[in-house]
């Protein structure tokens, strides 16, 4: 027995953490020393009282969340395939647009639609705007012949008569914009050109926040 | 890390290392209740183990291509270690307690004071693991850290010198003292050991 009660060395010596010949000085001294060996099985039982400790469990999610959600990637070749698609009903609607606009005569063919549009608007238009009607009379026909003036300003002169003065005109104009229906918004080349820009702005969006380091 | 093979565990290192975000997901969500239990007996409070633990972790991510030598779950351990250790000192919560203070040969082998339930055959049982946890809570947080390593994560004294950043001596010093005390604080109580 070599050493004297070696207390300080019984923690690594229970741990195997002492080097082989100060092992072997304990392992000695142990077998020698019931002092030691009952303090040696303090500390064992001290060990596994602590090993026995409640395992506390977290209230929420500790680990961070680094990758982007699952539908991220789904979504963003959504929104590429949608930009895609808007930007040939683009392409289309402008063409058929185009090919309205050549069967119509040329360019006064959608201008007078257009101001006829228009005149129609200004004739359904609520009188909101004037605070005072007048009871009765030429007044709100006045107006809604002005616009259609307006409107009519809007042609080009050769193409389409310009309306008749007074309510006569009014009326014509009136009948020439519920005897044409209006396009289809479908048609309409800025709405797939704005849902292009829109659904390719996402994707890209998307795409950076995919590739975007944490 | 338990149960997992090695080459899985390497491979999900590997790929967390070229920036997979969920391979290292997967390894930080093995060591969470780990790191978590560690932190919170640190720290002493859950929502700040909490911080402690997410903040490790998101710095581990940050860091990870750095990471060699160590054991993976040892480098994490490593990274929470010092980051509630940090969050102790900051808080200052107990001034009056360093946090190693110098050696002290007092704490030494007490002897039962006085006849009392036998503690002994309430290993597991609530009260005497009350006992100790109240113990744990007492120590110096440095001691405390490397009794936990050893003895509930079961980190070779080697690994707890790197983590804790100290020689292999201060090591079986701190766990040897941290061994001692939490027995003395059963011994108060009335435990005779193991063979009553």
């Amino acid at each position: 027995m070599t050493l004297q009660h070696p207390h300080a060395e019984l923690s690594a010596y229970l741990d195997g953490a002492l080097a082989p010949a100060a092992q072997a000085a304990v392992e000695g001294h142990l077998a020698a020393c019931a002092l030691c060996r009952a303090h040696l099985a303090q500390l064992r039982a001290t060990t596994a009282f602590l090993r026995a400790l409640p395992d506390p469990v977290p209230a929420r999610q500790l680990v961070p969340r680094l990758a982007p959600p699952v539908w991220l990637a789904p979504l963003r070749t959504l929104m590429t395939l949608a930009s895609g698609t808007a930007v040939f009903l683009f392409i289309a609607s402008s063409l058929m647009t185009n090919i309205t606009f050549l069967a119509g005569g040329g360019p006064t063919g959608m201008s007078a639609q257009e101001a006829s549009r228009d005149a129609v608007t200004a004739l359904q238009a609520p009188t909101a705007a004037q605070p005072t009607p007048s009871a009765a009379g030429p007044a709100p026909a006045g107006t809604a012949e002005a616009a259609a003036l307006d409107a009519a300003k809007r042609q080009d002169a050769s193409a389409s008569p310009p309306a008749a003065p007074g309510a006569a005109g009014s009326q014509d104009t009136a009948q020439l914009g519920s005897s044409e229906p209006r396009p289809s918004p479908l048609l309409n080349p800025w709405l797939w050109l704005t849902l292009a820009v829109i659904s390719g702005a996402t994707a890209i969006a998307l795409q950076r926040r995919l590739r975007a380091p944490v | 890390m338990s149960g997992a093979p090695d080459s899985e565990l390497h491979l999900l290192i590997d790929r967390a290392r070229t920036g997979d975000t969920r391979a290292f997901e997967d390894l930080a969500r093995r060591e969470e209740r780990a790191l978590y239990r560690h932190a919170l007996r640190i720290v002493g409070t859950a929502s700040d183990a909490e911080d402690v633990v997410q903040d490790a972790l998101f710095s581990a991510w940050r860091s990870i291509a750095s990471f060699q030598g160590l054991s993976f779950r040892a480098w994490l351990f490593r990274i929470a270690t010092n980051r509630a250790l940090d969050h102790l000192r900051s808080r200052k919560r107990r001034p009056e307690l360093p946090l190693d203070p110098p050696d002290d040969d007092d704490i030494t082998w007490a002897e039962p004071v006085a006849p009392g339930p036998d503690l002994t055959q309430l290993a597991g049982d609530r009260e005497a693991l009350a006992v100790v946890e109240t113990a744990l809570g007492e120590l110096p947080a440095e001691q405390r850290t490397a009794l936990l390593l050893r003895d509930v994560e079961g980190f070779p004294y080697e690994d707890i010198a790197v983590i804790t950043s100290v020689e292999i001596g201060t090591v079986k010093s701190r766990i040897h003292r941290g061994r001692l005390a939490v027995r003395n604080a059963l011994i108060a109580r009335g435990w005779r050991g193991p063979d009553g």
